[in-house]
């Protein structure tokens, strides 16, 4: 008898209706304003569709495989591809300069996209190991190295954005038991940062000793409570002193910029400030005559990015009819701010819409995840979920202004073969097994 | 928490960021409008499309001042790259050296932007360059429109175009810098019905300002449209006859249709060829017209106040019957001149006493000194100034000492002094006596040409006249101003006119002080006028009408240091009243000899040249 295929076809609809849009975005982007709709493979958006074209062959031969075959080689695809990253830093080194990716052809093959894959894999694999729970210090410790190993060779690629996309898995860990407060001690840590930046550093901690101290008046019965509130404050208060000192003599200027251009900060005034005592680390002269270089870059990007979404009004200016998209005028469009093209074209409602349907994506694959019956499954769909999530989240992010700019594309949409490959494998190998959960509880009857 | 149940709280961060991001979406695109106008700006580039400027033609539809294309070759510096430099240069008939000058000049000043390279194609190389220019894709030809003029005449009254200051950019929306309005003549007054609306292309532009195409798909482009064209009452042949007339003398010469108020010709002497302030050549000979000493810049017709001399006598006669202290058989002796204490007012010999007719047909000069004293001497008024105030008034209802309110830019009042002029020249009590020349129309007094005319119109009229006026109609509405119909009655009753008229009428017959000139068949009215002033001879001065009855043309004619008003404004005059009232202009004179005579004349004498210092360049 042959077995019935039971995936989730409302994940492979919404996934077909984001890749099609993608590349119709692509398009928009990409081509001049009287050309003719046509195929043209040189450009991005001919390549785009063939691009679709090979995820389409392997997400059919991903749907062929057994199911077993992904737990079987999970660490096996983790060496791979990590020896590639390492191959890819050896070379590097010889070419002066980081590299990337590998050259194919025309075509260049970046196995940092990979890596996300090759880790959900064997995060998965080991968490869904039998007698492995995300307890005790040897199992956390091996969880986190098993995402930091590959994270750190990204960023020694200087990808910075690539390598932060692996803090997404400490979601997939909060699901399997890491403690809740942690993810509220990382927030606490994002805001302080964010305070420290904007305001001089004296005061934060001042305000801190006043929180702390009024918490430890009215809980001076108990002491545990006491020994926290001093604890907070004096770890808070060399967190805010080392930020200071690390944003002021360790990031380079560049990174400054982004920071300072997402916190909407002017960026000569605030070095302006900066220099008259607001900081407690003085910033050197050479950064300082080295920014305004730099500086036009990234906040030009988000300018014209929020230019572009602003032009769109209600209902946007339709297809292919962009007025910024068509002048090129966003740098990266087809790529990393393909965003801005639904912003423009399809306006609010458009872009409204758009975000909700990729959202009910996300929310779904998590849906999925939890309903599956192994470990292994569940922490692979946990880890789809949350690599999208967090992609979707700082690319939209930047592209609204409210993130730093930091260069990674929004899954399906962005024009990229590695990346819509990697992606496509990552979900249709998660509902691969989703659709294996039911065919499992079908062979029990 | 059950760790299953941790998937809501992956459902509410996905909520949450999907509020977060639609929040912000709305605040970008819906409430910052900032961003829509931005973009506009930034990525767009509107492009004026002039519209083709009004045509100007002459009272019988003859062209006068039209458009032309001109044709630019432009390049591409950026694009300009393996083509065939030689064979282009051969064709262009420019040296190489000369070529790679001008590309280098347009590289400097952008290489992404079309600059032009050669100016002006000649019609001959336009026509060849568009078989070849395919061959070169880095070089077009741009159509641009410039003014043309029909006539190498009529300067002053056409006027000439120019770049708009920045004073009248702030005044008028309109213009950006760079455009092209009227400066001076009808090019100004009827900038706003010649110019049109311009047109515009909004074109969407890359961060380089390069050109991508339509923006929007063209829906804010909109298609310029003509400026009307003007029809001007002057008439073209009579124009270039007045031309003709006065070539190689200094003077004016101003006609008039009576009963319309339509000017028919305004002809200045020295004049230029308004053809010479158009386009490129525009500076260089603005600056050789500025410092011709010959002033051919100088609108005299409108602007220089003239003694009028016995024409003036029309008026004093006038005033002086409708002040009640003259009546047309009012009899003043002459011998030899008026003399009155010490003043002597000279006179040619003619028979005594004299009646009002007489005085105008034989110009007696102590008639009118008699008339104006006994005018300013009316026992009516408190005082001489009293007298002088009201007569003055008579004179700004013939449209003298204010603005006759003519249709061109840069109108004089002429002069017409207050009585505190005096007061400060004559002491407090001055008296009539002091003031007797003015009774000739010399002195304190001076009208301009146009002005001069406008009381030949006044008294053919019977009276009244209407605004002279250069233009009849404007656009395909024919559209007339209303201010062009309205009458202005003089101070003066209808009832007067006659025998000023009868006076008038003798001057061309024999006993006139012009009785040589004339015209067979018609009645010419008129009355001559020989001006003193300090710039040499007399001023020759002529003004008329005719015919008698039902007048067609009223006409001033001045011709500085001619002589006597009968010398050459008188025959000048009768000349273009018979060029224009003959029914076919093809005919020749009546009067060849004395057409002859006037061609030929030549009193521009002496004039000094000065030598073009922007000409003077040191030889390498």
């Amino acid at each position: 008898m042959e077995e019935k295929l039971h995936i989730d076809w409302l994940s492979v609809i919404l996934y077909i209706l984001i890749v099609i849009f993608g590349a119709i975005n692509i398009y928009s982007a990409n081509s001049g304003v009287e050309e003719v709709l046509k195929l043209d493979f040189t450009k991005e958006y001919g390549k785009q569709v063939l691009f679709i074209g090979v995820s389409a062959i392997i997400v059919f031969l991903i749907l062929l495989t057994d199911y077993k075959f992904f737990n079987f080689s999970a660490y096996g695809i983790y060496i791979v591809v990590i020896g590639l990253l390492l191959v890819l830093l050896a070379t590097g080194s010889f070419n002066k300069g980081a590299q990337a990716w590998f050259k194919i052809g025309s075509f260049k093959l970046q196995p940092s996209e990979f890596a996300k894959y090759a880790t959900a894999l064997a995060l998965a694999k080991y968490l869904g190991t039998f007698d492995v729970k995300f307890e005790g210090k040897r199992n956390i410790l091996i969880s986190f190295g098993i995402i930091l190993f590959p994270m750190l060779l990204t960023l020694l690629q200087n990808d910075t954005g690539s390598a932060l996309v692996f803090g997404c898995f400490v979601l997939v860990l909060f699901r399997e038991g890491l403690s809740g407060w942690w993810l509220i001690l990382g927030v606490y840590l994002l805001a302080i940062f964010v305070t420290t930046i904007l305001l001089p550093s004296i005061q934060i901690i001042i305000a801190l000793l006043i929180i702390c101290g009024l918490f430890t008046y009215f809980n001076r019965v108990r002491k545990q409570l006491v020994f926290l509130a001093v604890t907070v404050f004096l770890a808070s208060s060399f967190y805010v002193l080392s930020l200071d000192f690390v944003f002021a003599k360790i990031l380079k200027p560049h990174q400054q910029q982004r920071i300072l251009v997402t916190l909407n900060q002017d960026v000569d005034e605030y070095y302006a400030k900066k220099s008259q005592g607001f900081s407690i680390f003085k910033f050197e002269k050479s950064k300082e005559k080295e920014k305004s270089e730099s500086k036009r870059d990234y906040s030009y990007n988000v300018r014209q990015s929020k230019i572009s979404i602003g032009a769109g009004r209600w209902v946007g200016n339709g297809f292919n009819n962009g007025t910024q998209t068509k002048a090129k005028l966003v740098p990266e469009q087809h790529t990393d701010f393909i965003f801005c093209t639904v912003g423009e074209e399809y306006g609010f409602l458009g872009s409204t819409l758009f975000i909700a349907i990729y959202l009910l994506l996300i929310g779904r694959i998590y849906y999925l995840a939890e309903r599956q019956k192994n470990v292994f499954s569940r922490v692979f769909g946990y880890s789809t979920a949350s690599i999208l999530f967090f992609h979707f989240f700082v690319n939209i992010g930047m592209a609204l202004g409210i993130l730093p700019v930091i260069g990674i594309p929004l899954p399906f949409m962005s024009y990229g073969g590695s990346s819509l490959i990697s992606f496509s494998m990552l979900l249709f190998t998660f509902l691969k097994l989703d659709a294996n959960r039911i065919n499992e509880i079908s062979r029990l009857n | 928490m059950e760790k299953s149940k941790r998937l809501y709280v992956f459902i509410g961060i996905l909520v949450l960021i999907g509020i977060v991001f639609i929040c912000r979406l709305f605040y970008l695109q819906i409430i910052d409008t900032s961003n829509y106008y931005k973009a506009q700006a930034y990525g767009s580039n509107e492009i004026t499309i002039y519209p083709a400027r009004g045509t100007i033609v002459d009272r019988n539809g003859k062209l006068m001042v039209y458009n032309d294309a001109v044709y630019d070759l432009m390049v591409i510096p950026q694009k300009a790259k393996d083509f065939d430099k030689v064979a282009l240069c051969k064709e262009l008939m420019l040296d190489t050296i000369e070529f790679n000058k001008r590309l280098k000049k347009a590289t400097k000043y952008n290489p992404r932007e079309a600059s032009v390279i050669y100016k002006n194609l000649p019609f001959h190389l336009y026509t060849r360059l568009q078989e070849i220019i395919y061959q070169f894709p880095a070089f077009y030809i741009e159509t641009k429109i410039d003014r043309r003029y029909n006539i190498n005449g009529a300067a002053h009254l056409l006027g000439y175009m120019g770049e708009v200051t920045e004073k009248q950019l702030a005044l008028d929306k309109y213009y950006k810098p760079g455009d092209i309005k009227g400066i001076t003549g009808l090019e100004k007054s009827y900038e706003i019905y010649l110019r049109g609306k311009k047109g515009k292309k909004v074109v969407l532009v890359d961060k380089f300002s390069k050109q991508q195409g339509s923006f929007a798909g063209g829906k804010f482009d909109s298609l310029p449209s003509a400026g009307q064209n003007v029809i001007s009452a002057i008439d073209l042949d009579l124009q270039v006859f007045g031309e003709q007339l006065l070539a190689n003398k200094i003077g004016s010469i101003v006609a008039i249709e009576p009963s319309t108020g339509e000017v028919l010709s305004i002809v200045n002497s020295p004049n230029y060829d308004p053809n010479l302030l158009v386009g490129q050549r525009r500076n260089k000979n603005f600056a050789s017209l500025l410092l011709d000493p010959s002033k051919p810049l100088f609108n005299r017709a409108l602007k220089a106040p003239y003694p009028p001399g016995s024409t003036f006598k029309t008026v004093q006669a006038l005033i002086g019957m409708q002040e009640g202290v003259l009546t047309p058989d009012t009899k003043y002796p002459c011998h030899g001149g008026y003399h009155m204490g010490s003043i002597t007012v000279g006179c040619h010999a003619h028979g005594s006493p004299l009646d009002l007719k007489s005085s105008i047909a034989k110009s007696c000069n102590a008639y009118y000194c008699y008339v104006y004293r006994s005018i300013l001497d009316n026992p009516r008024y408190n005082s001489v100034q009293d007298a002088y105030v009201k007569w003055t008034q008579y004179l700004n209802s013939f449209g003298i000492g204010i603005n006759t309110g003519i249709d061109l830019p840069e109108e004089s009042r002429g002069i017409v002094k207050k009585p505190s002029w005096f007061e400060h020249e004559f002491g407090k009590n001055w008296r009539s006596s002091n003031v007797v020349s003015m009774s000739i129309g010399q002195g304190q007094i001076g009208l301009t040409p146009l002005q001069m005319a406008n009381i030949a119109a006044i008294i053919a009229n019977r009276g009244y006249y209407y605004t002279p006026h250069v233009v009849r109609s404007i656009g395909d509405q024919r559209f007339v101003p209303p201010s062009f119909k309205q009458r202005h009655y003089t101070m003066v009753n209808a009832m007067y006119f006659d025998t000023v008229i009868a006076g008038m009428a003798n001057v061309c017959s024999p006993g006139g002080t012009a009785s040589r000139t004339g015209i067979p068949g018609i009645t010419i009215c008129a009355k001559t006028g020989t001006a003193q002033n300090p710039h040499g001879k007399d001023h020759s001065i002529f003004i008329a009408f005719a015919p008698r009855d039902n007048p067609k043309i009223a006409i001033c004619v001045i011709v500085e240091n001619g002589g006597y008003g009968a010398d050459y404004a008188a025959p000048i005059a009768n000349l273009m009243i018979e060029r224009y009232l003959s029914k076919d202009r093809s005919l020749p004179s009546q009067k060849p000899d004395m057409l002859d005579r006037m061609l030929k004349a030549n009193l521009t004498g002496k004039s000094t040249t000065v030598k073009d210092s922007i000409m003077i360049v040191k030889p390498k």
